[in-house]
């Protein structure tokens, strides 16, 4: 028995030991992103994924995506909502503290949601009445009217309003002087901080959650994907993030190296801008449908990002709430050259410009090589991202958009921006799908609801009204000291998370 | 005397206001940083509430007044994309493009001389020829390849250097030669041309009759001589590569104002490129006006 | 009249006399062929360069191992020939280069004897927008232009010409406010000669060498600057071939082992660019070796 206990002890211990022991070891990422001042500061989360890599790390937030699922209690121990639907109750965990040592309390919420100016903070403060401070621990977002997407605001990565700043720490030094230090209450603690090129953090000893495995965490800026590629191979950094065709390939055959896909909810489509207007083919739906045929995504997809991705039939990803999943087009030229004789234009005809969203102008072009091998002419395109997306958006653009999101939300978020009246790149707009999208915006029950957003993704889907290609696989390199690398742990996530649950290689 | 230079220096100023105004509409007109900074499926609300912040909803001549005046007062203002004082980074990148710079300039004239000289001196048609071609070959190449060959070959072939970053000198190298390179020819051009002025000059002929042997005549009073507008060239392109350097910088991930700037426009960070260009512009203009007033106080022949 | 025809009769006899000492026979070959090329390319190029299929790609030359005599010198990332695209690339890239050298170098000698003969408020004007110019770094001037623009082979031209040309202005200038003082041009005035004749007779013919060195000079500088365009994103639009675009599109590939995709272009844009920097720095040489802004 006592040998038993013993054991049992041993065992218990041989358990606990790794997670108790003493943070070691270095993990350095090089970054495809310019590090902004702005991402230490959860109140600046813009409607970005990219943000979130720093805030993981840095700050936590009362409920957010883990691998638990998207709502996961963080700071908040457990939340709940009234029947009503009006009031949300958040129960603080006792031991969340932040890195100076103060607790983080329910005042420090309420403060943090009065600061927030990031994405959607106008839409969260029009539907929030008040935000009522309980007691220390236990705070209440009171609704002025029931808000079914609350918590896919609040408690995801569509906004930065739920991640918590000190309040006292907060106003004893100001905003800008938080953004030089910033103190938070995630795994890791800043040590020092160079714009745009350097951000070098250390484990936090104190995080409620557990004790971080890897001592120092340093992200470093490198622009340019060879580069990147380079570093990783000469061992400078352990991950690098946005690698594509032979960049990828060649750390794919690097023995030491791994390839390692994550997939946040980005849809590549093709757009017909041209098919509002009566007199132009794309207003055929055989037309439509013979581009959507002609193309071959797998090809393209193991050409761009190695297979990895994964071909669709619909704009809204697959992860997403109310989303309804299609399966991608065939890639049947012959069906396609049919339908375009069929809708009088057996030698096709000069569909004007392409404009593939920069910089995927290769995938661009091989999509419009499919295009023009049906017949289909254009020509393309390349801007800047900055006159594209200005471009796109005042509607200067005819002929085809390849287009890109990411955006955080659900189904009915993503619709919204693209295929309504309220879209900023939505060039026409089908009456029935609008009518049901305003339903839909006022229905209270969930399953009614997904009812009505369903109806419009068929709609879509039977119009053709686009060609989508495929839900875009990030593509990371992992070098060979890393163990867990946090890909892929939190579902739809871009970046490594959590990073309290990383592991470096035991030398 | 005088007052050429406070006509040059009222020249100068004409043409910074002139440069303002330029690089005030030309980054206003070519696209929207909201846009940017947001998903593009973002909805309109935070749009709109990004361009509030940023003050783009007010008519141009307001932002301009407001740009000016707090320009007047030495605030560049806040950068959209970073948020923090652009002053604050650019002084921050400034340092490193100075360094890179500076070693870059070693290396193009410890090039461009040896060659011009070489060039000038007709001691060795093939050795002319190699060093002409080697110099040649910084400005024959874009240096993106280049910056990769040396990457591909040193970093991970060999093991060498670091491929990107700054900190120590080894991770100076590739970006220094990469940059130096390129202003390598001119530097030759240069040399070769002042040494040949200065070779066929009365007091070189004077050295030569009183028997001195030709490689004195070369190294001692040549080449003093002829150092000279080199030397100017070389700190006039000292500025001018501070502000040429962002291809180099965007390759070897180097810290500098040019990849500042670069992604500055990229983002339409409207208050870091007006900055980066104005700065910059400031200093070609004073270099340039330096340049002219040493001329003129050399040669007074030049009045403009 | 005679001063004009005798500086004609100068530049006439100093083309003769270029086959004097150290002309550069094999940059002059080198530039001469890549002409060629660009002007036979229907004819040479094996296969439409804007087309390939994604099955064919990265196949390496003929003469390496994977290779084939289908494609001599490989293909690109999207299937598409390599020889194909490096003989029409040499199509744009010249009418890119050229044509944006006698652009930048038309407006610049055009405004430089303006400037530098005219004088007074005239030569103020122009020198103050060429210091503005100046003070803008080229490739930071580029990709706003290009922004405003929008991306064409047409467009990236303007946008070489509109940067490059204040080199020529600010030369071309310095040469005429040298030349007026001379006798000849004196002499025009006197005989009641109006301004624009003495510019066009008796000014230009001789600040036509200097503006003929600077730009041989430029059409390398052109062409790189091409090259980083492309490079930087905003550069001749794809599936074109051009160059620098498949240079900055070969370069994801030179990690892989895919070297014929960068070092082919590569090396065209350099043996060009070099052909073009020896025959200038020879032209230079033989029409002014003082000249020292070049």
């Amino acid at each position: 028995m006592a040998r038993a206990l013993a054991i049992l002890a041993l065992l218990l211990l041989g358990w606990t030991a790794p997670l108790n022991a003493a943070p070691e070891g270095t993990m350095t990422w090089g970054l495809h992103v310019t590090l902004a001042s702005r991402w230490l500061d959860p109140a600046e989360t813009e409607a970005l994924i990219t943000p979130f890599m720093v805030l993981y790390a840095i700050h936590d937030a009362l409920v957010k995506p883990m691998p638990a699922g998207p709502n996961t209690p963080s700071l908040a121990e457990s939340w709940s909502v009234s029947k009503d639907g009006l009031t949300y109750e958040f129960v603080l965990r006792k031991l969340a503290t932040f890195h100076n040592g103060d607790p983080v309390s329910a005042d420090d919420v309420k403060f943090s949601f009065d600061r927030y100016k990031g994405a959607a903070a106008k839409l969260l403060k029009d539907k929030v009445r008040e935000v009522q401070v309980v007691d220390a621990r236990r705070v209440r977002f009171h609704l002025k009217e029931p808000w079914p997407d609350f918590m896919t605001f609040y408690g995801t990565s569509a906004s930065g309003a739920a991640w918590i700043v000190p309040r006292k720490y907060v106003e004893k030094v100001g905003d800008d002087g938080f953004k030089k230090a910033p103190v938070g209450a995630g795994p890791y603690r800043v040590v020092s901080f160079t714009p745009g090129v350097e951000l070098v953090m250390e484990a936090f000893d104190g995080y409620w959650r557990k004790t971080p495995s890897v001592k120092r965490l340093v992200f470093r800026s490198i622009p340019e994907e060879a580069t990147r590629a380079a570093a990783l191979k000469n061992g400078e950094v352990d991950i690098v993030y946005l690698l594509s065709g032979p960049i990828a390939e060649d750390v794919r055959r690097t023995p030491s190296l791994q390839l390692v896909p994550s997939q946040p909810p980005a849809v590549f489509w093709l757009e017909f801008l041209d098919q509002w207007d009566p007199k132009s083919p794309w207003h055929d739906r055989r037309v439509r449908l013979a581009a959507s045929l002609a193309i071959d995504r797998q090809a393209v997809n193991q050409a761009e990002t190695l297979g990895f991705s994964r071909p669709t039939g619909s704009i809204i990803p697959r992860a997403f709430e109310y989303a309804l999943s299609f399966d991608p087009p065939p890639y049947d030229p012959r069906r396609a050259k049919q339908l375009l004789v069929e809708a009088g234009y057996p030698n096709g005809f000069d569909a004007g410009d392409f404009y593939p969203f920069p910089p995927y102008t290769s995938m661009g072009e091989a999509v419009a090589g499919y295009l023009q091998a049906l017949g289909i002419r254009t020509r393309i395109q390349t801007m800047e991202r900055a006159t594209f997306l200005t471009a796109w958006r005042e509607k200067k653009f005819k002929g085809l958009v390849m287009g890109i999101t990411g955006a955080a939300g659900n189904a009915a978020t993503r619709l919204e921006a693209y295929v309504t009246n309220g879209g900023i790149y939505a060039y026409g707009v089908v009456p029935e799908v609008e009518d049901l999208f305003q339903r839909q915006a006022r229905e209270q029950d969930r399953a009614r609801r997904e009812t009505l957003l369903h109806q419009i993704q068929k709609i879509l889907h039977e119009r053709v009204m686009h060609a989508p290609i495929y839900e875009l696989a990030f593509i990371w390199g992992v070098g060979p000291r890393v163990e867990e690398s946090g890909a892929d742990l939190i579902k739809g996530h871009a970046y490594s998370a959590p990073y309290e649950d990383l592991r470096l290689r035991k030398q | 005397m005088k007052g050429y230079i406070l006509r040059r220096l009222g020249y100068s100023l004409v043409s910074l206001f002139l440069l303002s105004v330029t690089i005030f509409l030309f980054v206003r007109v070519t696209g929207d940083p909201a846009v940017l900074l947001v998903e593009p499926g973002a909805s309109k609300d935070d749009l709109e509430m990004i361009r509030q912040q940023f003050g783009l909803d007010q008519p141009l001549p307001v932002q301009y007044g407001s740009f000016i005046t707090s320009l007047l007062r030495g605030d560049f203002g806040q950068s959209f994309y970073y948020r923090t004082p652009v002053l604050e980074l650019y002084l921050s990148r400034l340092p490193h493009s100075l360094l890179l710079a500076g070693a870059a300039m070693v290396f193009s004239l410890v090039v461009g001389i040896p060659t011009g000289i070489i060039a000038a001196v007709r001691v060795n048609r093939w050795w002319d020829s190699v060093g002409k071609i080697f110099a040649l070959l910084g400005l024959s190449m874009p240096s993106f390849w280049v910056g990769l060959l040396m990457i591909l070959f040193f970093s991970v072939y060999l093991g060498w250097l670091p491929s990107s970053g700054s900190g120590t000198l080894l991770h100076l190298v590739m970006p220094a030669i990469a940059l130096g390179w390129v202003f390598a020819a001119a530097h030759m051009r240069l040399t070769r041309s002042s040494m040949l002025e200065v070779l066929g000059s009365e007091y070189v002929k004077l050295a030569r009759l009183k028997g001195l042997p030709e490689a004195l005549v070369i190294s001692k009073h040549a080449f003093k001589n002829a150092l000279i507008p080199v030397l100017t060239l070389a700190g006039i392109n000292l500025v001018i590569m501070v502000n040429v350097a962002v291809v180099v910088e965007t390759v070897f991930a180097w810290p500098g104002v040019g990849r500042l700037l670069y992604e500055g426009i990229a983002f339409r960070d409207f208050p870091v490129v007006q900055a980066t260009v104005l700065l910059g512009g400031a200093m070609i203009v004073i270099v340039n006006l330096l340049v002219d007033i040493l001329y003129a106080v050399i040669d007074p022949r030049i009045r403009y | 009249m005679n001063d004009s025809r005798s500086a004609t009769l100068t530049l006439a006899w100093r083309l003769a006399a270029f086959r004097t000492e150290g002309f550069p026979v094999i940059p002059t070959a080198i530039i001469v062929t890549v002409a060629l090329v660009a002007i036979f390319a229907d004819a040479l190029a094996p296969y439409n360069p804007e087309l390939g299929t994604l099955g064919d790609r990265f196949r390496p030359p003929a003469w390496q191992a994977g290779g084939s005599e289908k494609y001599l010198l490989g293909t690109d990332h999207l299937g598409r020939d390599v020889l194909s695209r490096l003989i029409f690339g040499a199509r744009v890239s010249m009418i890119v280069g050229f044509t944006a050298v006698i652009v930048a170098g038309f407006i610049g000698t055009v405004l430089g004897i303006i400037s530098g003969y005219l004088g007074r408020w005239v030569d103020q004007v122009i020198m103050r927008l060429t210091d503005t110019w100046l003070a803008l770094p080229a490739l930071t001037f580029a990709i706003f232009l290009a922004a405003i623009v929008g991306p064409s082979v047409n467009n990236i031209i303007i946008i070489l010409a509109a940067v490059y040309w204040t080199r020529y202005a600010r030369v071309i200038r310095g040469e005429v406010l040298s030349v007026k003082e001379r006798d000849f041009v004196r002499l025009a005035v006197v005989a009641g000669c109006s301004k624009w004749t003495i510019m066009r007779r008796h000014i230009l013919p001789n600040v036509v060498n200097s503006a003929i060195v600077l730009g041989t000079l430029q059409l390398g500088v052109v062409i790189i600057t091409e090259a980083a365009l492309s490079f930087l994103g905003v550069g001749v639009p794809p599936p074109q071939p051009a160059w620098g675009l498949m240079l900055a599109d070969g370069k994801k590939g030179l990690m892989a082992g895919y070297w014929w995709l960068t070092v082919l272009p590569g090396s065209c844009i350099m043996l060009m660019v070099l052909s073009a920097n020896l025959l200038g720095d020879w032209l230079r040489v033989k029409f002014d070796p003082q000249l020292r802004q070049l």
